[in-house]
């Protein structure tokens, strides 16, 4: 028990941590984002329909940052699926699994991005 | 270990869920914001690798466009209106080699001066008509002014914009709705025109039918006892029936129109239902785009979380205003601002279904003029520049961060959104409060007519406070050139 909590609290801290890295990511200030893959690069059309306007390029905006999140893939795409707070739902009659895969992808990728 | 997995996710609901509605907004002109001097370091703004920016205009009033004469000289509209119901002399401006200015002509008070282009000898203006209706002016280049066609209803929340020439040798200009969704509202009396046009309301392109739906409200210095029922389409103050229709004309609200470059015969319809179309321009290949700022969180039918848009423009469309937001239709469920009623939709009938968006831009990040890229020299041929001047949070609703303030490129085959340019810091922000000498708010963009620069019009500092209050900043405003200097790698 003492484990898991002490788990918890070490995510909990180093997702507060991350609040406090930048989120830009990609041109200009960091290394074009590898958009080589296919899913990746169908990831970032996704994207752009769907979570761009509220998070700019993974920045903050209307919502949060996404980019220096440490969140598990899984845990984006529950989000997605769920929704949080004012973050509306997306169901796969939006965004099918496979697209919400590839965008996962992306966002994986465009977190990765190194400072130029 | 299945207690901790357990426990991750009421970790990220207590850190993600709830924040949007506790945390303050911390829009751009929000906070400290740097009021009292501008300084200049291109250095501070990020760029492509092999590209370099340069200040080749400052202490400018509001400038909002530039365009080339025929002997490729720059010039500069200066728009002689700000919201905060500054109102000025507006000008166009020559930039001499060195960046003096030099007057070519003066307006009266009745901007904003929101665009310019010079076509067959002579500049084409796009006058806002805050004070007295939108104009399309001719200027000659020793500064004669020739009104084209006058009384466009522009006197609201947005204004006569454009213009520019297709291929067809016809003169395309836009005007914006005067409110938010369609309802005039103590948000608008707040902008300081419902006090000067009591009567003014949004006015439709071809005859429409409303759900006869009504709001109620309460101008600020009422008491609250003293409420008005207003509809859509309609003065404040008067209530509207179900199946009422309103007969549409032209020229009308949130609509792309074109008309001869020698005036003398009334303006045609291109397409409507949008919401500001502030940037228009052709691409390479003939195609009309526009950009249109999104819908705010203010007045009697708030609507939350819609996007600025890029469209293509077909002809006789209908994109949308006042009952969808980027192709999706207000059903009762979506855009509902925190905590309150979704809006409604108030047109009984749609003219069509909205097309798609060619790219969806922030929310509140006022996505604004824009150019195409047509030369390898400069690179990104074919992609669409946006100067995005940014949000005016929190009067038009509560951001994060600031949101815009930046140059964008879009690839208008793929809708695919890519930072052009934009200040260095750990956010993206305005120099005034990030303390740096980098943009404030890009208006405009324009290539240079070899294509090989591109011209930012910065619009000068614009500090926000509580509500509608806005406090922009005269002699801040500066054109910035960016050039390619290193070829590809």
């Amino acid at each position: 028990m003492k484990r898991c909590f002490l788990l918890s609290v070490g995510f909990f801290l180093l997702l507060m941590l991350s609040y406090c890295g930048t989120a830009r990511r990609g041109v200009p200030m960091f290394d074009p984002v590898d958009i080589e893959n296919q899913a990746v690069a169908q990831g970032e059309k996704v994207y752009m329909s769907y979570c761009q306007k509220c998070h700019p390029g993974g920045e903050a905006g209307l919502g949060p940052a996404i980019n220096n999140k440490p969140l598990p893939g899984a845990m984006i795409k529950f989000q997605v699926r769920n929704g949080l707070g004012m973050m509306p739902a997306f169901k796969e009659e939006v965004i099918p699994d496979e697209e919400l895969d590839n965008m996962v992808a992306y966002l994986k990728t465009l977190r990765k991005a190194k400072e130029e | 270990m299945k207690t901790s997995l357990r426990l991750l996710p009421l970790l990220l609901l207590f850190v993600l869920c709830g924040c949007y509605r506790i945390l303050p907004s911390n829009g751009g002109g929000q906070g400290s914001i740097r009021t009292e001097a501008r300084p200049i370091n291109p250095d501070d703004i990020a760029l492509p690798a092999g590209y370099s920016a340069e200040a080749v205009a400052t202490g400018l009033t509001f400038p909002t466009a530039v365009a080339f004469d025929e002997q490729g000289r720059l010039h500069v509209l200066e728009a002689g209106y700000s919201y905060g119901e500054v109102f000025l002399e507006p000008k166009l401006l020559r930039v001499e080699p060195g960046g003096s200015l030099t007057t070519v002509a003066t307006g009266i008070k009745n901007g904003p001066w929101t665009g310019v282009t010079f076509h067959n000898g002579n500049f084409y203006v796009a006058e806002g008509g805050e004070m007295l209706g939108g104009k399309i002016l001719r200027i000659s280049p020793d500064g004669n002014i020739t009104s084209l066609i006058e009384d466009l209803p522009t006197m609201g929340d947005h204004h006569t914009n454009g213009p520019v020439i297709g291929a067809d040798g016809m003169l395309y200009f836009s005007l914006g709705t005067a409110t938010n969704s369609g309802v005039v509202g103590p948000d608008n009396y707040d902008y300081g025109w419902l006090e000067r046009y009591p009567d003014f309301h949004d006015i439709p392109c071809q005859d429409i039918v409303l759900v006869g739906r009504n709001y109620t409200s309460n101008l600020p210095p009422e008491p609250k006892s003293e409420e008005h029922v207003t509809g859509a389409y309609s003065p404040y103050g008067a209530a509207t029936t179900p199946g009422q229709v309103i007969e549409g004309r032209i020229p009308c609200s949130g609509a792309v129109l074109r008309m001869l470059p020698e005036g003398g015969a009334p303006p045609e319809l291109v397409a409507w239902g949008f919401r500001n179309p502030f940037g228009l321009a052709f691409s390479p290949a003939g195609q009309l785009y526009v950009s249109d700022n999104g819908y705010d969180v203010r007045g009697s039918r708030p609507v939350w979380g819609t996007g600025d848009y890029l469209w293509e423009v077909e002809q006789g469309q209908w994109y949308g205003w006042p009952d969808y937001s980027g192709g999706l239709a207000f059903n009762g469920d979506r855009f509902a601002p925190p905590g309150e009623e979704p809006p409604q939709p108030i047109l009984a009938q749609h003219p069509n279904k909205p097309p798609k968006p060619v790219a969806t831009l922030g929310v509140h990040s006022s996505s604004n003029g824009l150019d195409f890229s047509r030369s390898d020299a400069f690179g990104f041929k074919g992609q669409v520049f946006v100067a995005q001047f940014g949000d005016l949070a929190p009067g038009v609703g509560k951001v994060l961060a600031p949101v815009g303030y930046k140059v964008l490129r879009v690839d208008v085959e793929s809708g695919v959104v890519t930072e052009f340019a934009a200040n260095e810091g750990k956010i993206v922000a305005p120099a005034s409060k990030l303390k740096n000498g980098g943009f404030e708010r890009p208006i405009s963009v324009k290539f240079s007519p070899d294509g090989e620069s591109l011209y930012v019009v910065d619009f000068g500092i614009m500090e926000t406070g509580e509500g509608e209050d806005i406090n922009p900043v005269v002699k801040t405003g500066v054109i910035w050139k960016i050039t390619k200097t290193k070829p590809s790698l």
